[in-house]
């Protein structure tokens, strides 16, 4: 029987297996994929019924513990002052994200030299700015040209609607004297290659019906499909394994029936973010590597970063309408986005503004912090809220620390008896103290824009979106896991695209960046074909 | 005020005019009108649609309210569920959030307060593209914002 082997398998369908898959897809090698979750169908998504808000707590919950989901695998955070978010399925976080699109900055590649913290990436800005460009245009990215805190770019759609939210806050900014720009969002904002545009819905993060966010599953997958990439949903990978010669050779999965298979492959790409990527790992011991695969530096797992996260809510007198519209695509301020030593922490943060909540969201919320009473004082108080909220929310820089870590617990397990993650995390004082300053300024801005009432909040727990660090790259096999390009130090024929590769973590969304790296990754595995495993 | 809970839901007639009195003091009408009461709107349809799984529950919480309780004046009710929220404070919000997630899907509500009725999708919202001539402060200080140098 002739054995099935594929040149290229590749972990996880999400953000950075998509790009991958799609780009690799140009050599016309046999490449197949393998997604623990399913393919959405948007017609399921919340807002296809009027219970488009309660749907958000349950079975599109952002907390895959809480969601529990056949496709999910529950994760130990008991450890942690974050509680860590993911999706599982086709797409995977860029399912459930908020499509807030900004890159990384020149200078988050450089924090060593410049702050001295942290570590130099061994690549820089200009490195991914082609892929930056690539992925935009794939995605379907709207934003406005002209940022002075960017080099020059242009997002292919223009920018989302700033609405009555946008327009208020940034009139406090300016007041100020601060900076703020219209949010790069992957949402497009007009008919956009067989995609319409977005109907300003509200509900971007339990899934968009309209199509218009730009999750993976609809603008990656088709093309790549499209031109040859296998992709299998249903596939839970335990383990890589290795032969003799210390190459990868192949993986262990459980398909649906929870049945085990194994397939051959010449490569591995691993694209399972912060999280997953670290657990198949460690998962995959061996005599070579008794601590986990290509984990001879003992940082696998380790120097996970998260972005704390403040939030600041102002109350305005006139209405906003601010349920309606993308929830976290707006506006933003980079004002302390460098370090500024008088401030008394490194590096810095991003303002983000983001719209108001739907009318369950605003009456339980106000319920708990005490604006919106039940009984007969409810409407009226519900009235004054409800509409008239603007927010912004910090999302600061963490900087890697080895204490950090994924790991993987000794007792949990995925329903195909996988040792799940235990995370343990805790805020550096460098964080608490750049949080603390966010929520000043945040609050700041807000009074400038004229709110009258101002609630904050920060660090808030349930904010573990962006899971960065855990495999990080460099030129060093001591204090590295991969190289420039995302080849394990280790194993030879050993890839990973996705945010474990992050030396440090920026103070923005990383999605962005994600692709970028997992897009530059392929094209250097393309011009290195004949001799990749060298 | 209609029958809040059909029938061939397992409460008896005793237990629905309990929901109704409770309902109606957690969300009563809006002092002009424009606002219906808790007990107005179709909680019968919402539990037996989207939330069978609470019936256990409410049944459970219809069962330690006072038997007078749909005898009781708006002040009174609102002051025996006060002293509930305080002693079970779990159950209390549970109840609370289905009621307000039922309250806040019913058409007349979201009409009144500008919310689309039913699913939002596909019928979508406006909203202002907003003015760009506000960066123009910004596009002025550009050389103060601009991006750090490597």
């Amino acid at each position: 029987m002739v054995e099935d082997v594929v040149d290229v398998l590749i972990i996880g369908a999400g953000a950075s297996g998509a790009a991958v898959a799609w780009s690799l897809a140009d050599t016309r090698m046999r490449i197949v994929c393998l997604e623990q979750g399913d393919w959405m169908n948007p017609a399921k998504y919340p807002s296809n019924a009027a219970n488009w808000e309660s749907q958000s707590f349950g079975p599109y919950n952002i907390d895959p513990n809480v969601r529990g989901l056949e496709t999910d695998y529950p994760i130990n955070n008991r450890d942690s002052d974050v509680t860590v978010v993911n999706f599982n399925g086709v797409g995977g976080g860029t399912i459930l994200y908020a499509a807030h699109f900004p890159r990384l900055h020149p200078s988050d590649f450089k924090v060593r030299s410049l702050d001295g913290v942290a570590d130099d990436w061994p690549i820089d800005y200009d490195t991914l700015e082609p892929y930056f460009a690539q992925n935009d245009c794939v995605m379907g990215v709207s934003g406005l040209s002209g940022d002075p805190m960017y080099p020059p770019k242009k997002p292919p759609l223009p920018p989302l609607p700033l609405g009555l939210v946008g327009e208020t806050v940034a009139r406090g900014f300016n007041a100020l004297g601060w900076h703020w720009w219209p949010s790069d969002s992957a949402i497009i904002s007009q008919p956009y290659e067989g995609r319409d545009k977005c109907l300003n819905l509200g509900p971007c993060m339990s899934g968009c019906a309209q199509g218009a966010k730009s999750s993976t599953d609809i603008t990656y997958w088709p093309d790549a499909i499209r031109r040859g990439v296998e992709l299998r949903t249903r596939c839970r990978v335990r383990e890589i394994t290795l032969n003799d010669d210390g190459f990868a050779d192949g993986v262990f999965y459980y398909n649906a029936d929870g049945e085990e298979c194994f397939q051959r492959a010449e490569a591995v790409v691993m694209a399972c973010n912060g999280v997953g990527t670290p657990r198949i790992l460690l998962n995959s011991t061996s005599n070579r590597f008794p601590n986990g695969l290509a984990n001879s530096s003992g940082l696998v797992g380790k120097n996970l970063m998260f972005h704390p996260v403040g939030f600041v809510q102002g109350l305005f007198e006139e209405r906003l309408d601010s349920h309606k519209g993308p929830q976290g695509c707006c506006i933003l301020s980079k004002e302390f986005y460098e370090t500024d030593l008088e401030c008394g922490f490194v590096r810095g943060y991003t303002m983000q503004i983001n719209r108001g909540a739907g009318p369950l969201n605003t009456a339980m919320t106000g319920y708990i912090n005490g604006t919106i009473p039940w009984g007969p004082d409810h409407h009226d108080a519900f009235r004054q809220r409800f509409d008239h909220v603007a927010a912004i929310g910090i999302i600061g820089e963490d900087l890697p620390e080895e204490h950090n870590t994924v790991t993987l617990d000794p007792a949990l397990t995925d329903s195909d008896g996988i040792p799940a993650p235990k995370i343990t995390y805790r805020y550096s004082e460098n964080s608490r103290k750049l949080i603390a300053h966010g929520l000043a300024r945040a609050e700041e801005a807000m009074r400038a824009a004229g709110a009258v009432d101002i609630t904050s909040e920060g660090p808030k727990p349930v904010a573990g979106w962006h899971l960065l660090g855990t495999a990080r790259m460099g030129d060093d096999p001591e204090t590295s896991v991969v190289n420039h390009w995302g080849r394990s130090h280790d194993v030879r024929n050993l890839f990973i695209v996705d945010g474990s590769i992050f030396v440090t973590g920026g103070a923005v969304n990383p999605t962005s960046t994600i692709q970028a790296l997992a897009l530059y990754i392929a094209d250097t595995m393309k011009k290195n074909l004949a001799n990749l495993f060298d | 005020m209609p029958d809040p809970v059909s029938t061939d839901l397992p409460l008896s007639e005793r237990q629905q005019s309990l929901l109704a009195a409770l309902l109606d003091a957690l969300i009563p009408a809006s002092k002009d009108g424009t606002m219906p009461s808790a007990a107005d709107v179709d909680f019968k349809y919402y539990l037996s649609t989207q939330a069978a799984d609470f019936v256990a529950d409410l049944t459970s919480i219809l069962g330690r309210l006072d038997p007078a309780f749909s005898d009781l004046s708006l002040g009174e009710r609102c002051e025996q569920l006060t002293k509930f929220s305080a002693n079970e404070p779990q159950a209390f919000q549970n109840l609370l959030s289905r009621v307000f997630d039922c309250y806040y899907q019913d058409d007349r509500v979201r009409s009144e307060i500008g919310v689309v009725t039913g699913a939002v999708f596909p019928q979508g919202n406006q909203i202002i593209p907003g003015d760009l001539a506000l960066l123009d402060p910004v596009i002025e200080n550009a050389s103060r914002h601009g991006y750090r140098k490597t």
